[in-house]
Parts: structure tokens; C-alpha cells; sequence
């Protein structure tokens, strides 16, 4: 980094181990002062180690085993845990990663805002009006009321405006943010990161913004460190890094998001294949998509409402009718061949529309026709086989497995009851494992001992073990660092390309949707707000909410 | 929270106005005649009919409890069969000895509260091993092994308490020298098991994220743990003790029993012995009322110290 | 190929249960609880072997004596061996505790069951139901009921089913309520299993770990109530030997001989600690999260 800038903090041969397993390894890292720093790799690369580290609150289980901190007041003497207290909230603070559960569910707003600041001598009522001017300072609506608010009264993004309201109030030199955006929806990410780039220039501190976002920090930080299983692999200018990366592992980062991919792929670049970007040619995707007229999945005019919990209110007062209009007259087609993305933002009804499809969700009107059969009114015994030919993918991996079985018995319990014998049904396990790309010793283990990618691709092994017609997948990507999530993207066209397999997909990434998809539907408040081809929306958008969402999409260049 | 503490009052009475129900109908729809039950096979059939006339045992079942749960409200609990006086007098006359030992053994659980927190703060040390091996062993140790134990070594062998009743009550050193027997009888477990808890949920608040948000702004340790874990970890103990006032009821009972103190629980064994059946019905009533008040009271208090209780029952 | 998969698969899944004993054996309180609960497993369903007496033999002679080689527990008011007497109430004690705790168990889980997963007015009126129970004073209710119904062991059980039910009905309620959102429990609807299946294989092995555990826990309170309500007089009828009577044996000769009460506390100290160190530990390998009575 800059060189003749002195460092805020200083990081020395740090390495921090697990019980014996190092998370971080021999980590030397220099931040200047006024820098907003990226730290950058994937899940269990140490980055969050890293920056619990910096500040000195480490998890309990983990232990320092060489290194040392050194910060910018106290020169020349490695930080201590004494230090590290004396410093923490004024020196040096943070922003947390799970918006939620940051702030105490028992103590007001204010209590929060006017107890960080125990170390001025100055009267309640001047504190009280100091942290009034904190939030507006981060565009908290009526500050003064919010003051008297608990944390549950609030939403997602004004926690999230509380938390960072609170590391700014104490004005320090540097400021850590664990993925502090990971949370949120992508217009509020925006919303947010452009504040948290206004505060840091007005209070000049440095910023350590720890993601696996590369667009973030494109757009946000000035330097760049990627780490990759505990050990910084290249450190940077965020330019120099991004368009020319000199280390292996950086450049196939870079080259796996899809994000940074101009040309619409049908299949992603992962960690192994590099560089691979294939596009479909004009012939495959006519071959894909023309022919049969008829759509396969036809909902017409569909609602779903939620009726408000019984409680004893309700004995009393006759207050039923004010039910929750999940989903508002939704209509879509999905033909053979084809794969319709649902997006939306969180709460917009997309996950209660899908699974209003297969009955896990009873609607008020409109009707749903799979072949040309009607979904809604079939006997139960109809519909656990039209269920059984429709192919659904949980949002959650691990959580959407039973946790007392194995993954063989997971997978064959979905196997078609034709399949036939346990050698038979044995085998076809074993196959569609390797078509998963797991490997066979994986039949025997239960789902808390797979990863979120595993349990991953044991759902997409289940949901083609029925051999299904149609296929439901609900954010089959959340979650999964890039390069598992090219693989999973891939197989499922793969799958689609050999047997014209219609796929329904719920997202909030921009970022998929506009290489797998050949329609989409924009969902807001339970209504369709704009449907079309995904070329054709993602270059001409209509509605005023499809272009706020597409330009909340951060680019991952640099600018 | 006006709101909150109206509708829990309701579920209150509501809840009691079940059980009470429940009881007095198992009482009177018990298999051959309840004046037979209550009066023995050797009263001459006048009286019979007149204890059915007064009690209104020749009517319908459904009148009854009418007539019940009209007197109910006037204060009228029915009349004692062998001296004749209100029930209630007679309760009332013995609630003071139960209420006070039953306060005191939930005042003495408390205990349980900084033990546990000590415990969680300095969670596998040595002094959270010892209390956490204690507070496992007496956890449920019955009340009736304890107090016989305590009555034969502190009473019997060492005549350092005394054996019967329950003091003078003019006498406040006299009355508390004899409660104290008592009191260690009763609330032993609870100190171990409200112990117990708050470790436990002492443990799970200090990993949440918001207590690391405290420590990451410096806030002086002593005022994390009291500001932002206490007041949360408590919280499961506060409802467990509302809970709890049934059990000590029942282990009361035994306790005054066995160190022949007056009160509901010694009250209630010698009408059941004497099938005097508007006291048993009395009793028991009362004992509820203590009961469903315990779990409200608690409640309450949850739902003033924590701002989402509130939220959840609306 | 297959076969060695499913004995592969089959060896995992006994290997998950031994780990639980290994678990269980290798923490000291664990160890205890297990060998605790096990002797005296042992002990009930072989009485008569290791009773050194005929519980209900009288020998006036030999009245109220303290331990001796003869009788190590030493001997009650009419001369019976105290420590056989103790040892068929074994039998009594943990045959109140197994049947009407199963039977609590059977009845809340499938009312907790039906609280969590049928519609909002019916979960209503089953947790009224809970609660009024739980305004009882056990012991209370059950001198009621006692006087009604007379005294005897059938009375005992009844009673304890119809007050502990409402424990194991509000663990399955929470238990179900959470399944009922379950991913896996939807995954399984989504496959188009039938609600049979689904419940065999998805939802009774992932709700009966913590019954268990707080059934575990409870089986010192039942004891203890059978104990307390012999002891008023009004559980298992003479000369039947429970721990209850022996006690209080032990409470009317207290200025007699000492010996009756402290030996008839023992078996109920130990069988207390017994379960629950067993439970504790069990909930500390299955799920430190459970909380009973709330």
C-alpha cells in the first residue's frame, strides 16, 4: 500500500488456530490511514477471523499462536488485551455482520446509543442530543422517536442504520465492517454502502470492509486484500487487482463471477474450469425451446392470503378479516424447455408463490394446471403423485434434508417406486450422486456433516431422482460462494439441455438471473410488476421497481 | 402493556374458572351418593336429605355449579360439615402460615440467581464445577427425604429446631426459628434448580451477538454483565418461578406434614381424612387461585422487563 | 456392492448410538447416572433374589434394630428386614414411574401433537387444558382424588398421568410447531410422500429425543410423589413394602430408631441423582436447548 502513509494498524505474522486448525496463517497487513480496505474470499478463507482479530474479540475456542497487532497510538507496543479494551470505542469500532441480533432486545434505541458513550464527561442531556445527531446522520426518519423504540420495532435496514450510527457516533480512526450488507436486500445494500462511504470521508477514519461481494468492493474500497484458506494472496490497489491480477487463485476468483461476465453463458466458469464460458448457439436454444405449444405449468389469476393468528383477541373482537394478502392475482406460463426466473426482494411472495404450486400453501382464488390438469382440485392421493413429478428444490440445503437420515436413504426415498429392487435403487443412487459430482463414500453421512455446496447438490440429486417433469428451485445459489454456485448453475443445464426439463427459479441475484434464464417475472408485494425476456428486460426495463433493482445490481469493475 | 395485562388477567380467570369447574364436577359426579361419601354409611337418612337440600345435591348437576360458583362470587365457599362455620374463615385462618412459608422459599430460590450467573461467567472453572455438581445432585431431591433428614438430624438428634408447629406468631424469632426447617426443605431444589438456569441461559446470552456489540464499544465488563446479559438470562428463571409456585405447593403440603405446621397443606389432609368435603373443595380452590396468580404475576413481570413479550401476544 | 453400501451405512448408524453411550460412559456424572439407573433396574426385576428376606416376615423379637451382619438396613417396628422391604419397593417405585410416565408421554404427544399442527381455536383450547392442569398442586389433587377414588396403586397412576401429561404435550406442541416449517418436513410433502410415512420416518425421530430426555428427568419427581402420597397414608395399601410407607415407618418410631428413616431415604436419594445426572448428560449430547416446565 501506500508507503509513505503510516499505518492506523499494523498486523504481524498473526496466525489465529481453531483447536490446532489455523484459520489464519502468518498474516501481515498494513492499513492506512483514510483507506477503506477490502478483505475479499470465500467462505472459511479466515477474512472474518481476520477482522475479529483487528479488534480483538476473538471467539473463545480461538487462539493467537504467533503475531502481533500494533496500533497507530500506542506505538511500538503490541496490543494487549488491555489495549485492545481501552481502544475499542473510540479507536477502533464496528459494524456487525448479523443486523438482527446486533443490538439488545431488552434497552431502547437511545440506551444503546447513549451508553457507548460512557467515556465523555458530558451531561445525559447532551448525550441524548449527540446520538439524536447520530441518527440523522445516517437518515434515520424522526430520530427523536426512534429513540424511544426497541430493536424490534424496527426494520432490517434501520437496525442496520443503528449499528452503523453507533460506530460512527464514537468518531474512531478505523472502522471494521464483518459483510455488514450480506443480510439485506439489494436496493438497501446500495442505500447502504453509499452511507457508510459519506460517513467515512467525513470522519476521515480507515475502513476495513470485510465481503465476499467482489462488486462491493469495486465500488467501495480503495484497497483490496484476497484471502484464500487463512493466507492473503495478493494485496493491492483495488485496479490494480481487478484488472490485473497476479495470483492464480485472484484471477480465478475474478473469472467465476458472474457478475464480471459481459456475455451471457450457459456454462459459468467454476474454480476447476476457469475458463470456461460456453454461450448457447442460436440452433441448441431454438432446439431447446421450440415445439410444443401448450404450456407445461399454466397459474392463472392466483392469490394467497394468511389469515392473522388466533389469539385471545380475537374471542373478543371479531377482528378476523384482516388477513395478509401474501401473493395478489399472479399469472405465468413455463413451457417445455424452458427456465422462468422469479425475482423479488425479500417479502415480495415469490417463495409463498412457488410453494402455492405444489399445495405446501392453500390459496383463496385462481387455478394452477400442470399438463393441463388442474392442481387445485385433485384428491390427495392425485396430488402426492403430481407431486411426485414435480422436482423441488428448499431454499435452505442442510435444513431441507432430514437430519436422522443418511444421504442414501434421503435419495431414495424420492427414487419412482418402479425403480424396483434395493440392488436397483442402490445403483441409481450411486448414479446420480456422481452426476452431482459427489463422491459414492458420501451415500453413508447424515446432513450435518455435509457443507452447504454438499447438501446442495444431495437436494439436486433428490429432485432429479424423481425424474421429475418440472423443476422448482428456490434460491438454489444463496449462500454458496461463486464457484459452487457456477457448478450447481451448470448441472441444472445440463440437465435441461438433454431433456428439455422446464425450471422455475426464485432469485434475488440480478447477477444469475440474467445468464440462466431465458424469461422472467419481477415480483413486489405479491404482484407481478414486469415479465418478459430476460435480454429484453435487463436492456429495457419498464417499470420504474425493475430499474431501481437492476441499478441496485453492482457492477464488479472497478470504476 | 395495559392491554397485555387485561387480557392476561382474563386468561387467568378463565383458567381457574375451568379448573375449579373440572374439580367440582369430579367431585359430585363420583359413582353413588356424595351425602353417603361424605357423611359415612351410618347417618340416618334425615340428615342425608337435609345435607342434599343444603348443598343442593338433588339437583342437576349443572345447578349445582351454579349455585357454586354464585356463592363463589358473593365470597360464600360453602360451609364446614362437621363445625359448621364458613369455609373461607377456615381457609383464611390457615393461608398466613402457607403464604409466608411458600414466599419465603421462593425469595430463598432466588439464591439460585447469582450462583448460576457467577457459574456462567466463569463457565468451567472450578467453582462452576463444584456448584454445577451440587446444584445437579439436590436439583430434584424430593422435599420428603429432605425434610425427614432435616427433622432427624436438626431436630431429633441435635435439638437445634424445634420439632412441631409453627411458633408463636407474636414472637417474629420464634415464628422464623421454626420456619426455617421449612424453608431450606422447600426451596433446596429450586436454589439448584434456578441455578441451573440462569447458567444456562446466562451462557447462551453472552454468545449472542449484540453482548459482543457491548464488548466491541468498550463498555466496562461489570456493565455488560448486568445491563445487557442479566436482565435478559433472568428472564427464563422469572417464568419458571411462577411455575414453580405449583410445585412448592405440593412439596409444602408434605413439608407441613412432617413438621406438623399449620396451614393449607396440613388443613387440606385432615378434611380429605375426614371427607369434609367443601373444605377439600375450598382448600383446593384457594391453592389454585395461588397458583394461576404465581404464573400471571410472572408473566407480567416478563413482559415489563422484556419489550417483545408484549409484541408476541398480541 | 450394494449390500456392503447398506452395511456401510448400517455400521454409521450404530456407530451414532455408540457414540452417545461412549459419550454418556466417558463423562463421570454420565457414568454414575447410567450404573445408578441400571442396579437398580436390575434390582427391581430380581427382588427376590437379592432380598436377604421375605419382605413381610415379622420377627417381634428383633423389633426396631439398627444395622447389624443380620440386617444391614436393620429392622422396622414389627421386626420386617429393612433393606428387603427396600428392595421390593424398588419394584413399586419404578413401576408407577415407567407405566404412567409412558402413558403421560403417549397422551401429551399426541395432544401436543395435534395443539401444534391442527387449527388455531383447537391449539387454544388444548393449552387451556394445560393450564388448568398445571394449576393444580399435584400432591393437592391428588389427596382429592385419593378420597374419591380410595387409595391404590391404579389411584396413583392416574393421578400422576393426568398431572404430567401437560409437560410432555407443551414439549411436542413447540416440537411440531417448529417441524410443521421444517424444510425437510416440506421437502418430504413435496416428494409427494403420504402423511403415514412422513410422520414414521420424519417426525416422531426428530421429536423423540427431548421427550426422552425430559422423561428421564421426570421419573425422580414420580417417584417421589408415589413416595409422598404412601407416606400421607394414601398410595399403595399395607403390607405392600414402598418407600413411601417405610418412610413413614421411619417418621412414626423417628424417636425409636433412626435407622428406618435414614435407610429408606437412601434408595430415593440415589435413584434421584441416578436419573438426573442421566438426563443432564443426555441433554448435553442431544441439545442443550430444551427447557422443562415452560
Amino acid at each position: 500500500m501506500n508507503p509513505t502513509m503510516s499505518p492506523v494498524i499494523e498486523v504481524r505474522g498473526l496466525t489465529v488456530e481453531f483447536n490446532g486448525v489455523p484459520a489464519v496463517k502468518l498474516v501481515d497487513l498494513n492499513i492506512s490511514k483514510g483507506h477503506i480496505v477490502g478483505i475479499v474470499g470465500e467462505s472459511g478463507s479466515g477474512k472474518s477471523t481476520l477482522a475479529s482479530a483487528l479488534i480483538g474479540l476473538l471467539p473463545d475456542s480461538a487462539r493467537i499462536t504467533s503475531g502481533q497487532i500494533f496500533f497507530d497510538d500506542r506505538e511500538n507496543t503490541p496490543a494487549t488485551p488491555e489495549i485492545f479494551s481501552e481502544l475499542r470505542g473510540h479507536f477502533i469500532s464496528m459494524v456487525s455482520q448479523d443486523t438482527l441480533s446486533a443490538l439488545n432486545p431488552v434497552l431502547t434505541i437511545g440506551q444503546h446509543l447513549i451508553d457507548i458513550q460512557f467515556r465523555e464527561s458530558i451531561s445525559l442531556e447532551e448525550k441524548r442530543q449527540r446520538s439524536i445527531a447520530a441518527l440523522e446522520s445516517v437518515h434515520m426518519p424522526d430520530p427523536e422517536a426512534r429513540m424511544s423504540m426497541y430493536p424490534h420495532e424496527l426494520s432490517g435496514g434501520q437496525k442496520q442504520r443503528v449499528s452503523i450510527a453507533m460506530a460512527v457516533m464514537v468518531k474512531p480512526k478505523i472502522l471494521i465492517a464483518d459483510e455488514p450488507t450480506t443480510a439485506l436486500d439489494a436496493t438497501l445494500e446500495v442505500e447502504i454502502i453509499a452511507l457508510l462511504k459519506q460517513l467515512q470521508k467525513k470522519i476521515g477514519c480507515a475502513m476495513v470492509f470485510v465481503t465476499h461481494h467482489l462488486g462491493v468492493v469495486a465500488s467501495l474500497c480503495d484497497d483490496v486484500v484476497v484471502m484464500h484458506q487463512g493466507s492473503i494472496q495478493e494485496v493491492g490497489n483495488v485496479r490494480d487487482v481487478f484488472l490485473k491480477p497476479k495470483n492464480d487463485y485472484t484471477k480465478k476468483l475474478l473469472k467465476c463471477d458472474p457478475a464480471r461476465i459481459e456475455k451471457k453463458c450457459r456454462q459459468l466458469p467454476t474454480m476447476d474450469a476457469p475458463n470456461q464460458k460456453r454461450v448457447e448457439d442460436e440452433t441448441a436454444k431454438t432446439k431447446r425451446l421450440s415445439g410444443d405449444q401448450a404450456p407445461i405449468l399454466q397459474i392463472e389469476n392466483l392469490t394467497v392470503k394468511f389469515p392473522k393468528p388466533f389469539g385471545l383477541a380475537a374471542l373478543f373482537q371479531k377482528a378476523i378479516s384482516k388477513d395478509i394478502t401474501a401473493v395478489n392475482n399472479v399469472s405465468l406460463n413455463l413451457f417445455a424447455g424452458e427456465t422462468l426466473a422469479i425475482v423479488g426482494e425479500s417479502g415480495s411472495g415469490k417463495t409463498t408463490l412457488i410453494r402455492s404450486i405444489i399445495r405446501l400453501v392453500s390459496c383463496q382464488t385462481g387455478t394452477i394446471s400442470f399438463f393441463g390438469k388442474s392442481i387445485l382440485d385433485q384428491s390427495r392421493d392425485d396430488l402426492e403423485s403430481t407431486r411426485k413429478e414435480i422436482g423441488y428444490i428448499f431454499q435452505d440445503p442442510i435444513g431441507s434434508l432430514s437430519p436422522r437420515m443418511t444421504v442414501e436413504k434421503i435419495i431414495k426415498e424420492a427414487l419412482p417406486s418402479e425403480v424396483g429392487n434395493a440392488n436397483d435403487e442402490a445403483q441409481e443412487v450411486q448414479n446420480l450422486l456422481s452426476l452431482v459430482g459427489l463422491p459414492i463414500k458420501f451415500s453413508s453421512r447424515y446432513p450435518h456433516e455435509l457443507s452447504g455446496g454438499q447438501a446442495r447438490r444431495v437436494c439436486v440429486a433428490r429432485a432429479l431422482a424423481q425424474n421429475p417433469k418440472l423443476l422448482i428451485a428456490d434460491e438454489p445459489t444463496a449462500g454458496l460462494d461463486v464457484s459452487i454456485q457456477g457448478e450447481i448453475l451448470n448441472l441444472l443445464a445440463e440437465i435441461q439441455d438433454k431433456i428439455r426439463l422446464p425450471i422455475l427459479i426464485v432469485t434475488h441475484n440480478l447477477n444469475v438471473v440474467r445468464h440462466i434464464s431465458d424469461r422472467m417475472v419481477i415480483m413486489l408485494m405479491g404482484e407481478v410488476v414486469e415479465e418478459g425476456a430476460t435480454d429484453d428486460i435487463f436492456s429495457k426495463p419498464v417499470h420504474e421497481y425493475t430499474r431501481r433493482l437492476l441499478n441496485s445490481n453492482i457492477h464488479a469493475l472497478p470504476e | 402493556m395495559i392491554i397485555y395485562t387485561i387480557k392476561r388477567v382474563l386468561l387467568a380467570l378463565l383458567i381457574m374458572a375451568c379448573a375449579v369447574s373440572t374439580m367440582f364436577v369430579m367431585i359430585h359426579a363420583v359413582p353413588g351418593d356424595p351425602a353417603n361419601v361424605m357423611l359415612g354409611p351410618r347417618a340416618t337418612p334425615e340428615i342425608k336429605e337435609a345435607l342434599r337440600a343444603r348443598l343442593h345435591l338433588d339437583q342437576p348437576l349443572s345447578t349445582q355449579l351454579f349455585y357454586f360458583f354464585k356463592g363463589l362470587i358473593s365470597g360464600n365457599f360453602g360451609f364446614d360439615l362437621r363445625s359448621n362455620r364458613p369455609v373461607l374463615d377456615i381457609v383464611l385462618e390457615q393461608l398466613p402460615h402457607t403464604f409466608i412459608l411458600v414466599s419465603s422459599a421462593l425469595i430463598v430460590s432466588t439464591l439460585g440467581i447469582p450462583v448460576g450467573c457467577y457459574a456462567a461467567i466463569n463457565r468451567n472453572g472450578k467453582f462452576d464445577r463444584i456448584v454445577g455438581a451440587i446444584s445437579v445432585s439436590i436439583i430434584a431431591m424430593p422435599a420428603i427425604v429432605v425434610g425427614l433428614y432435616l427433622l432427624l438430624f436438626f431436630s431429633v438428634e441435635l435439638r437445634a429446631f424445634p420439632v412441631i408447629g409453627a411458633g408463636d406468631s407474636d414472637d417474629w424469632l420464634d415464628y422464623l426459628w421454626h420456619l426455617t426447617l421449612p424453608v431450606i426443605t422447600i426451596s433446596i431444589a429450586w436454589i439448584g434448580y434456578i441455578s441451573r438456569l440462569v447458567r444456562a441461559s446466562m451462557i447462551e446470552v453472552l454468545s449472542q451477538n449484540h453482548v459482543l456489540m457491548a464488548r466491541a464499544f468498550g463498555l466496562p465488563e461489570a456493565r455488560v454483565m448486568s445491563r445487557y446479559a442479566l436482565r435478559i438470562a433472568v428472564l427464563p428463571s422469572i417464568t419458571m418461578m411462577g411455575v414453580s409456585v405449583a410445585f412448592i405447593l405440593s412439596s409444602t403440603v408434605i413439608t407441613e406434614i412432617i413438621f406438623a405446621r399449620p396451614g393449607l397443606g396440613s388443613l387440606l389432609y385432615e378434611s380429605v381424612l375426614s371427607r369434609n368435603y367443601p373444605l377439600v373443595m375450598g382448600t383446593v380452590l384457594v391453592s389454585t387461585i395461588f397458583i394461576v396468580g404465581g404464573t400471571t404475576i410472572a408473566d407480567l413481570i416478563n413482559a415489563a422487563l422484556d419489550p417483545r413479550a408484549l409484541k408476541e401476544n398480541d | 456392492m450394494a449390500l456392503d453400501q447398506k452395511k456401510e451405512a448400517q455400521n454409521f448408524s450404530d456407530g451414532l448410538s455408540s457414540a452417545v453411550i461412549y459419550r454418556l460412559v466417558k463423562d463421570p456424572m454420565g457414568l454414575v447416572g447410567l450404573l445408578i439407573v441400571v442396579s437398580f433396574v436390575v434390582i427391581a426385576i430380581f427382588a427376590d433374589f437379592f432380598a436377604p428376606y421375605d419382605p413381610s416376615k415379622l420377627d417381634i423379637l428383633n423389633k426396631l434394630q439398627g444395622p447389624s451382619a443380620d440386617h444391614l438396613f436393620g429392622t422396622d417396628q414389627l421386626g420386617r428386614d429393612t433393606l428387603s422391604r427396600l428392595i421390593h419397593g424398588t419394584q413399586i417405585a419404578l413401576m408407577v414411574a415407567g407405566v404412567s410416565i409412558g402413558l403421560a408421554v403417549l397422551i401429551g404427544s399426541i395432544l401436543g401433537a395435534i395443539a401444534g399442527y391442527g387449527p388455531n381455536w383447537l391449539d387454544f383450547v388444548i393449552m387451556l387444558l394445560f393450564d388448568m392442569v398445571r394449576s393444580y398442586p399435584v400432591i393437592m389433587f391428588a389427596l382429592a382424588v385419593v378420597v374419591l377414588f380410595g387409595p391404590s396403586l391404579l389411584t396413583i397412576m392416574a393421578i400422576i398421568v393426568a398431572t404430567s401429561f401437560p409437560t410432555y404435550g407443551r414439549l411436542m406442541r413447540t416440537q411440531t410447531q417448529s417441524l410443521r416449517q421444517a424444510e425437510y418436513i416440506l421437502s418430504a410433502r413435496a416428494l409427494g410422500l403420504g402423511m403415514p410415512r412422513i410422520l414414521v420416518r420424519h417426525v416422531i425421530p426428530n421429536t423423540i429425543g427431548p421427550i426422552l430426555i425430559v422423561a428421564s428427568m421426570d421419573v425422580p419427581f414420580v417417584i417421589a410423589l408415589e413416595a409422598g402420597l404412601s407416606f400421607l397414608g394414601l398410595g399403595v395399601r399395607p403390607p405392600t413394602p414402598s418407600w413411601g410407607s417405610i418412610l413413614n415407618d421411619g417418621y412414626t418410631y423417628i424417636r425409636n430408631s433412626k435407622w428406618i428413616l435414614i435407610s429408606a431415604g437412601i434408595p430415593l436419594i440415589l435413584v434421584t441423582i441416578g436419573f438426573t445426572f442421566l438426563g443432564e448428560q443426555l441433554r448435553d449430547i442431544f441439545d442443550p436447548k430444551i427447557d422443562r416446565g415452560s
